[in-house]
């Protein structure tokens, strides 16, 4: 094993790696591979999800693997964990080669994974959630639930704050779920770890502590094997980093230290470089002048299950203006876009859109009078999944009907409607009636912003509008955000991104518990607005 | 009093076995609503090769035999030939209900019922005076049956088994991320639910009446399906459950004896059904508090 080259030859190279980013030393690794695949190809239907994919990343290291969404990124991952079975191709792990699609052989190689989407049944108790998963044999078949727990207690100890093992997987936070996930992998003596995105639901102090983790693991001896988002994180943690683009290798493994930022910025978008869509030309310019888009006058709503009510909101957006709403998640932020939506019914105050009182009106109604909604969840509130995308797209035209309409739907018209409008958002599909959960994040996102910025919109309510998009796509949001506002449109946004607040935002208010606690205007006092938010004083 | 008490065992001991051959369905993630085709199916065989044979442990196996058999065949239909369950369920019922009666008809030539001498053991057969007369009716899988509910419940709640059949059920993903294949453990869990309807089955037929009618099971399949849904989808739960439906039509069955003719009969054989649909709301409630609770869990779902 003194050098290893993908055998399949590649036509054109993207990317000159020899230039500035310095190709790993090969020859410098006697041992075997911790991760090798050659030739891995992988197909769903039409749509290419993995092309002759070759990687061998060395052991001992922490290894990042980036690329925009929907470029095979989780495919890969799920190869490599034996959840997938490649097409052609071969997998090694540690050496040992795996059958596609066998997950036990993976482990037994040596590989354990953490994934995007949580792998503990909710419902389950920490402690059977861990003999379940657990491929070392604990004991017998027949188990008593009280040595259960404590067979496990000494591995969960210390990794993770849990405070009983009967406690079931649902009540537990998020990052606590995710230390029970590692801490799983490894319960399997596990030499290579791979991890799906796990930054992607962690607040910054969580990602700093799994990042300690990492370090502290690959210091035992652990390879590590990360999917990331952000190259901020990938700089702060990856010791080599390999891009993915469209399903193929477009960079690396090479070394983080020694690679410039903006050469892997460029693998992991191409040459294609920056989308944009001609939404100044679509939105209609309703603001003529300043005029109030969206007027809130003392709004209060009840506490939902999940975070405060709304206490005397007070609010205005007029036309050309974003009006950003800052916060610790869980302060009013939900009550306050379902005030504005109409999907919960306020207490008291007055909402007004355009020139009608709204407060009493139905969602449909509002979005008549011209709001759109971009919401926070786009899987399960901005499209149906299971309905195809010209559904999706032509939903605010089928609910609207304007007079004159047919009542009868043409199904070729709405489908041709939708096809211009998903190829002028660029739209990545194969057809309109392939079911709108088929498409990657970026892609939903951009087909919820084909729909909500279609025409008439008055004001724009956008809830976490970036949210684990990956650079490309997010760029394109906020570009999109900002041709809507230069149109004459009001845009309410909400986000957990202050760098992208103080990007877009004409005004900035301060939610705490269900209140606004502050309002500032450009240029934005970083420190200031963090202690509105946490309602810290000096 | 001792009649009701006899009565209620009696018409459990039935609905409790085929509850728990639901929660095993349900616990894989099956809604199993061909509980009452394999019952029938179970009463029947039980009654013919008994008869036949005039073994009846014979008559047992030949009942979980067949019983089994029928659930590959759903299995076949609705994992490797991705069927809608709810569908595949009402088949294989009808399967059950016609070819029962298609079978009395082709092989003994007659419709309605037949009468067999075998019957079940009854364990406490000497007992001829005091409370110990009720129990004297009971056959030997009325007896066994508590022994039965503690066996799932040790499978399903104390057994890796069990933990990967709950993880196939409730979360696909989980199990096929450490290499469980759900589909086979679904396999696994619809043969312990046909053998569990063959023993229901043949309590019916050979174990309390020593005879088989057309339709005999006449909907109790589908109160243990409910039975399953009320008792949580937990052993214990479903089995209790089974006996309050158990307690429902003795009391039914009772009154229709002793009520006088003030009281139309059929309001009172409505007594069972009527608690069904009181059960079915009960645990309406209790869902839609659950799925609330889920509700915060579900945006990190995979959508499978």
């Amino acid at each position: 094993m003194a050098r290893w080259r993908c055998p399949s030859t590649r036509k054109s190279e993207p990317i000159d790696h020899s230039v500035p980013g310095e190709r790993l030393d090969e020859s410098a690794s006697p041992r075997e591979w911790a991760v090798r695949c050659e030739g891995v190809s992988v197909n769903f239907g039409a749509v290419r999800a993995l092309h002759n994919v070759c990687l061998a990343l060395e052991q001992g290291r922490i290894h990042a693997l980036v690329g925009q969404n929907g470029a095979g990124k989780t495919t890969l991952a799920r190869v490599l964990a034996g959840l997938q079975m490649p097409d052609i191709g071969e997998v090694h792990i540690l050496g040992r080669p795996i059958q596609g699609g066998n997950v036990r052989a993976a482990q037994a190689a040596g590989l354990a994974m953490v994934h995007q989407h949580f792998s503990l049944p909710p419902s389950f108790s920490v402690a059977e959630a861990l003999e379940l998963t657990a491929t070392k044999g604990g004991g017998a078949p027949i188990y008593r639930r009280r040595e259960l727990e404590r067979r496990w207690l000494a591995e969960v100890a210390g990794s993770c704050n849990v405070s009983s093992l009967s406690t079931r997987i649902r009540d537990l936070p998020v990052e606590t779920r995710q230390s029970l996930e590692i801490v799983r992998a490894l319960a399997s003596d596990a030499r290579v770890l791979l991890l799906d995105e796990p930054t992607a639901l962690l607040t910054p102090s969580a990602t700093d502590s799994l990042f300690d983790r990492l370090q502290i693991l690959r210091d035992t001896g652990v390879t590590v094997l990360v999917v990331l988002h952000k190259l901020r994180e990938v700089a702060a943690i990856a010791e080599t980093v390999s891009v993915l683009r469209d399903g193929e290798m477009a960079l690396g493994p090479v070394e983080t230290a020694t690679t410039p930022q903006g050469l892997i910025s460029d693998a992991i978008i191409g040459e294609g470089h920056y989308e944009s869509a001609d939404v100044a030309g679509q939105a209609v310019a309703t603001g003529v002048g300043r005029r109030t888009h969206l007027l809130m006058e003392e709004v209060s709503s009840k506490d939902s299950a999940f975070e405060r009510g709304l206490k005397n909101v007070n609010l205005r957006i007029d036309g050309g203006e974003t009006v950003g709403i800052a916060g610790v998640e869980g302060n009013g932020q939900r009550s306050l876009v379902s005030a504005v939506a109409g999907l919960t019914r306020i207490e008291g105050g007055s909402i007004r859109i355009g020139e009608s009182e709204a407060a009493a009106s139905s969602p449909a109604r509002r979005r008549m009078l011209g709001l759109r909604l971009v919401p926070f969840d786009r899987n399960t509130e901005g499209v149906s999944r299971s309905a195809s995308l010209w559904l999706n797209q032509s939903a605010l035209r089928l609910i609207g009907r304007r007079q004159g309409d047919s009542p009868i739907i043409s199904t070729r018209r709405y489908r041709e409607h939708a096809r211009k409008a998903l190829e002028r958002w660029k739209v990545r599909y194969e057809s309109v009636t392939q079911p709108a959960g088929s498409l990657s994040g970026g892609n939903i996102q951009r087909l919820i912003l084909s729909r909500e910025l279609s025409d008439g919109t008055e004001v724009l309510v956008a809830a976490q509008p970036t949210r684990g998009l990956d650079f490309a796509a997010t760029e394109f949001v906020r570009r999109s955000l900002g041709e809507l506002r230069s149109a004459g449109a009001g845009i309410l946004l909400v986000s957990s991104d202050l760098d992208e607040l103080f990007e877009l935002s004409d005004r900035l208010l301060v939610m705490l518990g269900g209140e606004v606690v502050a309002r500032f205007v450009p240029p934005y006092d970083r420190r200031a607005v963090g202690d509105a938010m946490t309602g810290a004083r000096r | 009093m001792e009649q009701i008490l006899a009565t209620t065992l009696r018409s459990a001991a039935p609905l409790a076995l085929v509850a728990l051959a639901g929660v095993f369905a349900f616990r894989a993630g099956i809604f199993h609503l061909g509980l009452e085709g394999l019952m029938i199916t179970g009463a029947f065989v039980s009654v013919a090769v008994g008869d036949a044979t005039g073994s009846v442990a014979v008559a047992i196996l030949a009942a979980t035999a067949v019983c089994m058999a029928l659930s590959v065949l759903f299995w076949l239909v609705i994992e490797p030939l991705r069927a809608n369950v709810i569908i595949a369920g009402l088949g294989l019922t009808s399967i059950g209900l016609g070819g029962t009666a298609f079978a009395l008809a082709a092989v003994y030539d007659t419709r309605g019922s037949i009468r067999t001498d075998i019957a079940l053991p009854r364990p406490v057969r000497g007992v001829n005076e005091g409370f110990g007369v009720i129990f004297s009716e009971l056959s030997l899988l009325v007896w066994i049956t508590p022994l039965i509910v503690f066996l799932a419940w040790v499978t399903l709640r104390r057994s890796r088994f069990g933990l990967r059949l709950a993880a196939v059920g409730e979360y696909p993903f989980a199990a096929r991320s450490v290499g469980i294949n759900p589909s086979v453990m679904r396999l696994k869990a619809l043969l312990i639910a046909g053998a569990l309807c063959a023993l229901g089955g043949a309590e019916l037929s050979v174990g309390a009446l020593s005879s088989f009618t057309e339709n005999m099971t006449a909907g109790r399949g589908f109160i243990a399906f409910v039975a399953v849904i009320f008792g949580a989808w937990h052993p214990i739960g479903a089995a209790l459950a089974g006996l309050f439906f158990g307690f429902a039509e003795a009391v039914g069955i009772q009154s229709q004896i002793n009520i006088s003719e003030s009281v139309p009969r059929e309001f009172v054989l409505m007594i069972p059904y009527v608690l069904t649909i009181f059960a079915v709301w009960l645990g309406g409630l209790r869902r839609r508090r659950s799925l609330e609770a889920e509700a915060g869990y579900a945006e990190l779902r995979e959508p499978d």
